[in-house]
């Protein structure tokens, strides 16, 4: 059995007291692409904050890696993309700046930035297809652009989990294809990746679970039903003869 | 020139250099965060600490770092439980502190002028004493606003970012509030405290109009914050007004120089920016469900060949039909 990279357990969380999450199970297994699901309000938002440790619980159990969240201190393991409308800030920064806060986990204080951090910055801002943006300024991009800086600061520091908050929310159809041709590379690494989504869109096929939470309490935790592919009729699937773009960036 | 030859304008020009360095290396930070009033408060509430050193008889130098930094504390207290009435009670600390000075001030006996001197900055009033301990505290200021930039950026670009890559937010946020409130008393003898948020923003404000990088906003403001410095100190010895007047409206006037360059800039960046990702190149794709027709000469989609078959350009790539599915070129 593989091991459990994310497991929460009884899980109960209060925001301003009021009640969001009602004893939440969730446990997700290494290599793993699991989706929250569900309306607004549900709740789905808080429980993947909860478990980067960002809202308290009231009650339950978090483990990260197999460790309590309190005593967790590997945290360039985790690539976490909140949910944002931009990613720039007060002050001009440009994309590869934003990118390099994400190497941050795995560097020393007052130590320059090595070998290692600056490639490992170039392979996330390629692995999102922004390298020619790389100089630019954050604020000039499109919002889709903006969503995958985001991205990629969450994949600068190599983790072996993803935790994405509605990372495509507002995004353009460009930048929600490259984001999960983006996954599919991180996936097929064996890693694992959690994220909440509003609609599936072009991730479905990545997505080998679902989750979905009603009022802060899970309805409903396995597959999802896929669209079946026929084999007559008009064609209405994609096969890729390309170079596997992006392949081997996280070896 | 003459003015160099006397000693309280030696002083005052060290103090101008020190302030303009450490003001916008702090007010850059601020900025990012989006907490570009903070260094007014902080202003504000060490009047309080003035007042008390005039009352005690301690330095005020000493006195008004102590009540700003436990004020800025306080500031960050408030800000990070993110209560809706934390505007309110922040607006109070500052009323309190302004209010507080005047009336230990009175108590103390000292006059309006006096009061001048700590709020608009006075050339002729920086001690040596004064001078050893604006410098050290400077120094130590912009050491660490250089050396911790890293983190610091991370922690003002995106607090929850941070975080989760386990850097210790909390405390990198006192420590941002203690540097702006050591350099508000670093500010008080040059620029004064009403105005010394003005030498924290506007120079970070002007740079931001040429630049795109923070490395180049950052320092960029610094040269931005010391020429004014220098400059209004100068200008205040020729003629008789308060530093801080003359220090901030040099470094408005390089605003209002740089905003129209800044115009031009951006104009010209965006174009060039246009069609920077070639719709053909976009090297991204996944399936995405059913096409609402098969494609064929009169789709609309452009069309490109391709040996033997007909390509046709699809949401930013090829797609040619290839028995029961499309293939990507």
């Amino acid at each position: 059995m593989r091991a459990a990279v994310v497991d929460v357990r009884g899980l109960r969380v209060e925001l301003d007291d009021r009640p969001v999450l009602h004893g939440v199970d969730l446990r997700v297994v290494e290599g793993e692409v699991v989706t929250l699901l569900g309306a607004n309000g549900s709740g789905k938002s808080t429980l993947v904050r909860s478990a980067v440790g960002l809202v308290p619980p009231s009650a339950g159990e978090i483990q990260l890696f197999g460790i309590p969240l309190k005593a967790f201190h590997h945290w360039w393991r985790v690539g976490y993309v909140p949910q944002r409308t931009t990613a720039a800030a007060g002050v001009p920064a440009t994309v590869r700046e934003v990118v390099a806060a994400g190497r941050l986990a795995r560097r020393k204080l007052f130590r320059p930035a090595g070998t290692a951090d600056r490639d490992a910055v170039d392979n996330a801002i390629e692995l999102v297809g922004l390298t020619d943006q790389a100089n630019r300024s954050v604020a000039g991009l499109s919002g889709g652009q903006q969503q995958r800086v985001l991205i990629a600061r969450a994949a600068a520091s190599e983790p072996d989990l993803l935790v994405l908050d509605e990372p495509n929310a507002g995004v353009d159809r460009r930048s929600q294809e490259a984001f999960a041709r983006a996954l599919r590379t991180f996936v097929a690494s064996g890693r694992t990746v959690l994220l909440v989504l509003h609609e599936m869109g072009p991730l479905a096929p990545l997505v080998d679970r679902g989750v979905v939470l009603d009022s802060g309490r899970v309805v409903h935790d396995g597959p999802l039903p896929t669209p079946s592919m026929t084999l007559t009729g008009p064609p209405d699937h994609h096969d890729d003869h390309r170079e596997d773009y992006g392949a081997g960036l996280f070896g | 020139m003459s003015f160099l030859d006397y000693d309280f304008m030696q002083r005052a020009l060290i103090a101008a250099v020190l302030t303009g360095l450490a003001a916008p290396a702090v007010g850059t930070y601020l900025v990012q965060r989006r907490l570009a009033l903070m260094g007014d408060g902080l202003g504000h509430v060490a009047l309080t600490g003035v007042a008390v050193g005039l009352l005690t008889g301690w330095a005020p130098v000493w006195t008004s770092v102590a009540v700003a930094v436990l004020g800025a504390l306080a500031i960050d207290v408030v800000r990070a439980q993110g209560r809706a009435s934390a505007d309110v009670a922040l607006a109070m600390l500052f009323y309190g502190g302004i209010a507080g000075g005047v009336l230990i001030t009175g108590l103390a006996g000292s006059t309006a002028a006096t009061l001048n001197t700590y709020l608009f900055g006075s050339i002729t009033t920086v001690s040596a004493d004064d001078l050893w301990v604006v410098a050290v505290l400077a120094v130590v200021v912009i050491a660490l606003a250089v050396g911790l930039a890293p983190q610091l950026f991370a922690v003002c670009q995106d607090e929850e970012f941070a975080r989760v890559s386990g850097l210790p937010v909390r405390l990198y946020s006192m420590l941002i509030a203690i540097m702006a409130a050591v350099t508000v008393t670093v500010a008080m003898r040059t620029v004064g405290l009403l105005l010394v948020s003005a030498l924290m923003v506007v120079p970070v404000a002007t740079a931001q109009q040429l630049t795109r990088s923070f490395r180049t906003t950052f320092a960029l403001a610094l040269a931005l914050g010391m020429v004014p410095s220098l400059g209004g100190v100068v200008f205040s010895y020729y003629v008789d007004v308060a530093p801080g007047a003359s220090i901030v409206v040099a470094s408005l006037l390089g605003f209002v120089l740089a905003w129209p360059v800044g115009t031009v800039l951006r104009r010209r960046r965006n174009a060039k920016a246009r069609g920077g990702e070639d719709p053909r190149v976009t090297g991204a794709h996944v399936p995405t469900g059913q096409h609402p027709h098969q494609h064929d000469p009169d789709c609309g989609h452009p069309t490109v060949e391709h040996g033997d078959h007909t390509d046709y350009l699809h949401d930013g790539h090829l797609h040619a039909a290839h028995g029961r599915h499309y293939d990507e070129h």
